[in-house]
């Protein structure tokens, strides 16, 4: 469903040269859940972000669905179209009530009947468990429930691969474990998803395979037990034994 | 016991009252010194005033009745030679014959009372409210075009937006209010009205459009990313997430600038655009009511501005529902 060929992209900056994403090759197949893990500016988040082409690359290839997102004929609208993501921030959209946050990207990109836009998203929102704040605006939910809106916003355009770039760092704690229920019941309804998180817990459980990443380059690939229990690399062993 | 700031206002309040009513006061005496005559009477009459119809004799006689009715009077007239004698109902005050008068043909008889006509002051006042809200439209789109031109990538786009704002910025109005009316306005036979709008209009057009690039940058960059992530264009993701949001930021500076340009375009006045400065000058030349006339003027922008500055506070509380 993904697959990422040689990519890299560089930040030029005040004299300075940084490898955000450093010659990064890897795929995610379809249903696959794929964790992305690492610290600090290891840029997961940079990586993630060139998979809808949010962040620009330099070099390299994304294929998502077989179209390779930086062709010269692709239309990358097309494309982010079929890729949902989702923001450590939530990005909603504060003059629009819940409802409308869900219905517009339907009825602007995918032309649906006002309708339907609405049923789906109502639907949605009875799925994240959160229909009866359809009428609020954003500014008067929790962050937990924001970012469940965001969750339902991107289903809304049947993604075919979903993007969770730090979608509980922002929250109080408390308000984890809701955001991490609708993902983990996303996974097992089959939804191909790459996600960037500290959630150690829901990478164990969840995750498919765990990537590893640090100064912009993928150092471990393995499915979790064998990540969490025999890291192979001795950055990944040290950064297992700082965060468990 | 809590931590709490508070202190009495009403010496405070007392002292405003004093204030204000010793610059009353002041005023007053001023105007004592210089002598000057207040004729505040002869005001109204530059906002609406009744017209009068001249009734005139219509053949040479004699007046042989006049019924005074009230307000109004019949007056019956006989032809000299001879024949039917005529009916004339004018005013009473302006009644100008007596009974056994003799007349001329067309001789003034007295005055009817015409229909209400609409005086200089309201007229100058239209004019400037018109010509600023035309102004104010065609400044906002310009500022809207030119605002997101400053933001393109595109070097050429942005190079003329700089030049375009600066040029603007840098120059007085009352000088491109010359230069668009005798230059531009020459060369391409703009008619006054048209030469005063256009240079109101590119003068508030610079201004917004700065206005209108703040607003657009101000909005965070996850809006539009997250609008991008949806699969919406960038004119899309411009027109429903970005802007709206920019728009309802920047009310207040619009609103100052709105309110500015209605005061700014007094400045047409020198091509001779009758709008309420030019009226007012007009009408001091033929009543000589220097003080009073400049007064309403400033009264009247007063009424004008703050109406819209009402206007504009209620859509901002409108627009800040979503808070």
């Amino acid at each position: 469903m993904i697959k990422v060929n040689k990519l890299i992209k560089i930040f030029e900056g005040r004299g300075q040269i940084v490898r955000a994403v450093d010659d990064v090759s890897t795929q995610v197949a379809k249903a696959e859940v794929v964790v992305i893990i690492g610290p600090s500016g290891s840029g997961k988040s940079t990586f993630l972000r060139c998979l809808n082409g949010l962040e620009e690359f330099d070099d390299g290839q994304v294929i998502i669905d077989g179209i390779d997102i930086a062709g010269s004929k692709t239309n990358l609208n097309a494309v982010r179209r079929e890729v949902g993501m989702v923001f450590q921030h939530f990005n909603l959209f504060p003059h629009k009530t819940v409802l409308e946050n869900v219905t517009l990207a339907q009825r602007v990109v995918r032309k649906r009947k006002a309708t339907e836009a609405h049923d789906k998203a109502m639907a949605l929102l009875t799925k994240v468990g959160i229909a009866e704040k359809a009428n609020e605006y954003p500014s008067r939910l929790s962050g937990g429930q924001q970012q469940r809106v965001a969750i339902a916003r991107a289903l809304a355009m049947d993604p075919k691969v979903m993007l969770f770039d730090e979608p509980t760092s922002a929250l109080d704690p408390e308000m984890v474990g809701e955001v991490l229920d609708v993902m983990k019941q996303l996974a097992r309804e089959g939804m191909t998803m790459a996600v960037v998180t500290h959630e150690m817990g829901f990478a164990r459980e969840v995750a498919h395979r765990v990537l590893f990443m640090d100064a912009g380059k993928v150092l471990e690939d393995a499915p979790p037990a064998e990540f969490f229990t025999a890291p192979k690399e001795p950055r990944a062993q040290a950064f297992l034994k700082q965060v468990l | 016991m809590a931590l709490k700031h508070s202190s009495a206002q009403w010496p405070w309040q007392g002292l405003l009252v004093l204030i204000l009513l010793g610059l009353t006061i002041g005023l007053w005496i001023a105007t004592k010194r210089v002598n000057y005559e207040w004729r505040w009477e002869r005001i109204p009459q530059y906002f609406a005033y009744q017209e009068q119809d001249l009734q005139t004799a219509p053949f040479a006689g004699t007046v042989i009745k006049v019924n005074a009715n009230g307000d109004t009077s019949q007056v019956t007239l006989q032809p000299q030679p001879g024949g039917q004698p005529a009916v004339i109902t004018v005013e009473t005050a302006t009644l100008k014959v007596t009974d056994g008068a003799q007349v001329n043909a067309d001789e003034e008889i007295g005055a009817q009372r015409g229909s209400w006509q609409v005086g200089p002051l309201t007229q100058g006042l239209w004019v400037t409210i018109w010509i600023s809200f035309i102004s104010g439209f065609f400044g906002l789109i310009i500022g809207l075009i030119t605002g997101l031109c400053r933001i393109s990538k595109n070097p050429a786009l942005r190079g003329l937006s700089v030049l375009y704002i600066e040029l603007i910025r840098g120059t007085p109005l009352l000088v491109q209010i010359f230069i668009f009316y005798f230059f531009i306005g020459t060369v391409l036979h703009l008619d006054r009205i048209v030469a005063g709008i256009g240079a109101l209009a590119l003068f508030v057009g610079a201004y917004t459009a700065e206005i209108i690039r703040a607003g657009i940058q101000s909005i965070p960059k996850g809006q539009s990313e997250a609008a991008r992530s949806l699969g919406m264009s960038a004119a899309e993701t411009m027109t429903h997430i970005v802007l709206p949001q920019a728009f309802k930021r920047v009310l207040p500076p619009l609103a100052g600038q709105f309110i500015s340009l209605i005061k700014d375009s007094s400045l047409v006045s020198v091509i001779a655009i009758t709008d309420l400065t030019k009226s007012g000058r007009e009408i001091i030349t033929s009543s000589f009511a220097t003080f009073e006339i400049w007064f309403t003027v400033a009264l009247l922008y007063l009424v004008v501005t703050s109406v819209l500055s009402q206007l504009l506070f209620w859509l901002e509380r409108r627009f800040a529902r979503s808070d």
